[in-house]
């Protein structure tokens, strides 16, 4: 690949707040983070953050590749960072499913690729509109353990800051990187703040090329010998050890959560992405009448914030769980509370590609209060 | 706390719901406001009921679909049939009184149900185009979310283009905006 030619500045001089869509955030957030360049694929609900991309192009000296498919929009992303370039792509459902083979790639290889998944209905085509299907696939997708990092944002200004997040996490820890929002925050406008990194003080992690550096093998430097086959087992156990026990060294650095009113509560309801939106205003105005109700949101659910949880119920009553999807937060929950109070009783709202409201939540909660079960 | 104001809007493609529903939000954002903005979209590219789900409150909004709005304006027979599920005892439901053959459909649990002569007097006193504008109105006559100054603001920048070419537009797009307002003055909407 020829030298890119990134016009010096930021795209997004100082802060200002505005109000734009979900994929017009990720776009900015995008270049204003450096990214060189985009490869991708068209999927609703995703495709503006192309659009966007596309337009901006030629302004700010990017680069934009689509390919044929999912599949080569994770491989040539791939094969952008492997030549030392902040690369991402982005995609949503089925696309999500194609791509889990490059990621798996990614995975094996620590190539510190940036993936933006807008979840839609799912099984199979579904809906192009909306759900928290994509959790499961998001952090565990390849045939692999999942060393991925997967932070899930519940607002514009998330997909802002995180999508910004995504590429110094990344470049900094060598996994694969997802920024997982949904189809409401894809298509809705809202206002948040944008803003260029350095000005809030953020530097951007350096990138380097994997491979065709300089220098000559054996004299100046070793091989970039980056592998995702082995020919012996004990090899790939080795290997493995090695990534796997590197993941949970710098969990503790990644892990990020929210919590409010916790220590007191006898429900906390625990929910991510949008719906914690709903979770925390029906938690916060129940709590606002003296009832005894918290919540915990996981931010990154992969690696998941473990401890944080257990601490959070540790005094609680019940847990409430809540989320667009048939259970798929909820086998996180229940997983990361073994070996804390994991005889709770677990109640739950799971409404597969569909929103919750609010209301929803606060009904559940004063359901649970007067002892009538959710 | 104050609660949004939940506005569903609803026609056919092409009766420029969504252009509403993004001026709308673009005053309130102009008042200082928080909004938040979210068409319905689906596998369809046209042919459906196209519905914009409009949020306007002091602080951040929540979720960014809700169940019961303030205010559901229906601008053809099936947008009256789809947006049913959106009426509850708090909503003020508004529909074009030009609409044929919805009275059995009306919504029976509404705070009140509202016919407005919208298409009527876009058509005989203005002109088609601008009918939107004048839902519009009717929207801030009833809810009072945004101001009539930042209403014409955020018109004017979202279509100060087309008045740059047609100067009159301006002037019909304001007086559209007034009659919807004067629509629902005078029908007991508090």
């Amino acid at each position: 690949m020829s030298e890119t030619s990134v016009k010096p500045g930021c795209p997004v001089a100082g802060e200002r707040k505005v109000f734009m869509t979900g994929n017009e955030a990720v776009c900015w957030a995008a270049l204003a983070a450096g990214a060189e360049i985009m490869y991708g694929y068209p999927i609703t609900p995703q495709n503006e953050i192309m659009h966007y991309w596309t337009r901006n192009v030629p302004k700010f000296g990017r680069r934009f590749l689509q390919t044929e498919d999912e599949l080569s929009a994770g491989f040539t992303t791939i094969g952008g960072v492997l030549a030392g370039r902040r690369a991402f792509t982005a995609t949503a459902g089925p696309g999500n499913v194609l791509m889990q083979e490059p990621l798996s790639m990614a995975e094996a290889m620590r190539i510190p690729v940036v993936v933006v998944i807008q979840q839609r209905g799912g099984p199979s085509t579904a809906t192009v509109i909306y759900s928290q299907q994509e959790v499961t696939l998001t952090c565990f997708g390849g045939n692999g353990e999942g060393l991925r990092i997967v932070y899930s944002t519940s607002s514009l200004q998330d997909l802002y800051d995180y999508t910004i997040k995504a590429f110094n996490t990344a470049w900094k820890y060598r996994f694969p990187t997802f920024v997982l929002g949904d189809g409401y925050q894809a298509k809705m406008r809202e206002s948040l703040n944008i803003y260029d990194p350095a000005a809030r003080g953020i530097d951007m992690v350096p990138t380097e090329p994997f491979v065709g550096k300089p220098g000559k093998i054996g004299e100046g430097r070793e091989a970039a010998h980056l592998r995702n086959a082995y020919s012996v087992e004990e090899e790939l156990e080795v290997a493995m050890a090695r990534d796997t026990s590197e993941y949970e060294r710098v969990t503790p650095e990644i892990i990020e959560y929210d919590s409010y009113n916790t220590e007191g509560a006898d429900i906390v309801v625990i929910a991510h992405g949008i719906v914690f939106r709903s979770a925390a205003m029906a938690v916060r105005e129940l709590a606002g009448q003296g009832k005894k109700v918290g919540y915990f949101r996981p931010i990154t659910l992969r690696p998941f914030p473990r401890e944080q949880l257990q601490q959070a119920v540790a005094r609680a009553k019940m847990l409430l769980v809540a989320e667009s999807a048939y259970g798929q937060l909820l086998k996180l929950v229940k997983e990361n509370l073994y070996g804390g109070p994991c005889n709770l009783p677990i109640k739950t709202i799971l409404r597969p590609g569909v929103g919750i409201t609010p209301e929803e939540v606060t009904e559940a909660c004063n359901a649970l209060l007067d002892g009538k079960g959710a | 706390m104050s609660k949004p104001v939940k506005i569903a809007l609803a026609g056919e493609g092409g009766q420029g719901v969504q252009s509403v529903a993004q001026i709308l939000m673009d005053a309130a954002a102009l008042e200082g406001k928080e909004a938040l903005y979210i068409p319905n979209f689906g596998i369809e590219q046209r042919g459906g009921v196209s519905i914009a789900f409009v949020q306007i409150g002091d602080e951040k909004i929540g979720a960014p679909k809700f169940k019961i709005g303030d205010i559901v304006i229906a601008l053809s027979d099936r947008a009256v049939r789809r947006t049913q599920m959106y009426v509850g005892p708090q909503t003020l439901f508004v529909y074009d009184s030009g609409i044929q053959g919805v009275e059995g459909d009306l919504p029976k649990n509404a705070k009140q149900v509202l016919a407005i002569p919208a298409l009527e007097i876009a058509t005989k006193k203005l002109k088609p185009r601008v009918f939107n504008i004048l839902i519009m109105g009717a929207v801030i006559g009833a809810t009072h979310v945004v101001t009539l100054d930042k209403a014409k603001e955020s018109i004017e920048k979202r279509l100060g283009y087309k008045f740059e070419k047609n100067p009159e537009l301006r002037e019909l797009d304001f007086k559209a905006l007034q009659e919807g307002i004067n629509l629902v003055a005078g029908m007991g909407v508090s």
